[in-house]
């Protein structure tokens, strides 16, 4: 599961009002190169939830994105390639995503986060 | 019975793969080295006189055919009679069935896990062009010409929403209860570099995103598999963002008629021995699914019907599975895989006789 990916999850257990963003509990975590597209990259971020994309990455020892990206920092080189980085090429292989408010843990098993909620839950 | 088949089943099923292919492959090999053809059966199959009928002509179909030699014909009855026994719940079925099946699917028929689309009174399509043309002629139905964030529920391995993400250069994701699938998708996804596509095991009826999240919510034969059709229709609501639009493209039983209140018992037969072995809950009508989209406020709701369109689909599907290759895979896949094959021929007579239907219905989320 890639950081992307993380940034969308949400918990849904009935009554939570707050499921997001899960916390990730990583075990093993995969570095696999993926190609770098500064469009792309310059599209996505007003597409995320930045904070917790960075709180995110910072559980993954990322530090030194800034909590808010200026149209300066945008074109900067080294920004973009460290955002890549943390957003698509860091996979949580095995792990957990953990509900903030139930601490309900989301098992995350060669890659796949399993979502899938238990009878009691729905 | 029941006991007797789940022993020839674990019998069958002990034996080493090895054991089976070395064995089935022996008794299939073509002097000619050309695929096996078979006539389809023309019987209709209703009930369960009906499937005993089916197994009798599939019977006859695999040992009536020239080139096999058997040597075990008990072999093919253990093979023919395989039922599993019923999954502990429709999840784990489904996510079983599908763990099961897929990479057969994905050989024989690639990455589309769905009808194709085949233009009334033209030559018939390859298929696995008609199953392209199916995505793309369901968006141009529904009137969508792009996309920016797609929600592909029910994903398979992520044959649409690839092709979408290709076709609109949007972001998708996809939920799957099978991991096998996800796992899959994924794959094929990262090979064919397309970074803001993922795909992750969920519950359609239960979705792990947040309210209003996606402008376009696609569902391309998963609706039959869901239980309860108001809470499906509800979650796609749900997460779709106010103003955009919704798609589903499901099979539906035929609208009942003024005055009927339910199948006639030859059809609510046929339908359930399908049900059975694709882990499919009770059918509705697309007027049903209509009525649930009118309750929940959803606007400009359209229907459509392509049970004319998608009548090629199933012989096709058949004829693959009785190639040597496709029985082989069949073997290998698993007890319910088999099944599901078994009773393919069930859908092709529903669709033939307007019991069953390929139906779509799409619809927009007003804005606040």
């Amino acid at each position: 599961m890639r950081l992307i990916t993380h940034n969308m999850l949400a918990c849904n257990i009935k009554g939570v009002k707050s499921g997001f963003p899960l916390k990730i509990e990583a075990e093993s975590v995969e570095v696999k190169e993926a190609d770098f597209n500064p469009e792309f990259l310059k599209r996505m971020i007003p597409k995320l939830e930045w904070k917790a994309f960075i709180d995110a990455a910072v559980g993954l020892n990322v530090s030194g994105l800034p909590a808010e990206v200026t149209p300066e920092i945008m074109e900067d080189e080294e920004f973009l390639k460290k955002f890549h980085h943390a957003l698509l090429e860091l996979h949580v292989e095995e792990g957990a995503l953990i509900c903030p408010e139930t601490g309900r843990r989301f098992p995350v098993s060669k890659g796949i986060p399993n979502m899938l909620l238990n009878e009691d839950e729905c | 019975m029941a006991s007797a088949m789940s022993a020839m089943t674990a019998e069958c099923f002990s034996q080493s793969l090895a054991q089976k292919t070395s064995l089935v492959s022996s008794q299939f090999r073509s002097t000619h080295g050309s695929r096996i053809a078979f006539k389809q059966s023309r019987k209709s199959c209703n009930g369960p006189r009906g499937r005993a009928v089916l197994f009798q002509n599939l019977r006859r179909q695999v040992t009536s055919c020239d080139i096999v030699q058997s040597k075990d014909p008990s072999l093919v009855d253990r093979v023919l009679k395989i039922f599993s026994t019923p999954a502990d719940s429709l999840n784990a079925g489904i996510a079983t069935f599908y763990d099961e099946s897929s990479t057969l699917w994905e050989d024989m028929w690639g990455e589309h896990m769905h009808h194709g689309y085949y233009e009334v009174g033209a030559p018939i399509k390859e298929h696995r062009a008609a199953q392209v043309d199916m995505v793309d002629n369901a968006l141009k139905w529904a009137g969508v010409e792009s996309a920016e964030n797609v929600l592909d529920v029910g994903c398979g391995i992520g044959g649409s929403s690839r092709h979408m993400a290709r076709k609109f250069g949007c972001a998708a994701t996809g939920i799957t209860l099978s991991p096998v699938q996800a796992a899959r998708a994924n794959e094929i996804t990262a090979e064919a570099g397309l970074p803001n596509v993922s795909y992750q095991v969920a519950d359609a009826l239960n979705q792990p995103f947040a309210d209003n999240s996606f402008d376009f919510v696609w569902s391309m034969e998963s609706g039959e598999h869901m239980p309860d059709k108001k809470k499906f229709i509800s979650e796609l609501e749900r997460v779709c963002k106010p103003g955009g639009r919704i798609l589903v493209v499901t099979w539906c039983h035929r609208v009942l008629e003024a005055g009927e209140k339910a199948l006639r018992p030859d059809e609510q037969t046929l339908l359930d021995n399908i049900c059975d072995a694709y882990y499919l809950p009770a059918w509705c009508s697309v007027a049903d699914y209509a009525a649930i989209a009118d309750g929940l406020a959803l606007k400009n709701i359209k229907t459509g019907d392509w049970t004319a369109e998608v009548q090629p689909f199933w012989g096709a599907v058949i004829q693959t599975a009785l190639t040597p290759q496709g029985f082989m895979g069949l073997l290998k896949s698993g007890a319910g895989t088999i099944r599901g094959a078994l009773v393919m021929p069930l859908m092709k007579a529903g669709l033939q006789k307007g019991t069953i239907k390929f139906n779509m219905i799409t619809m927009i989320k007003p804005l606040k």
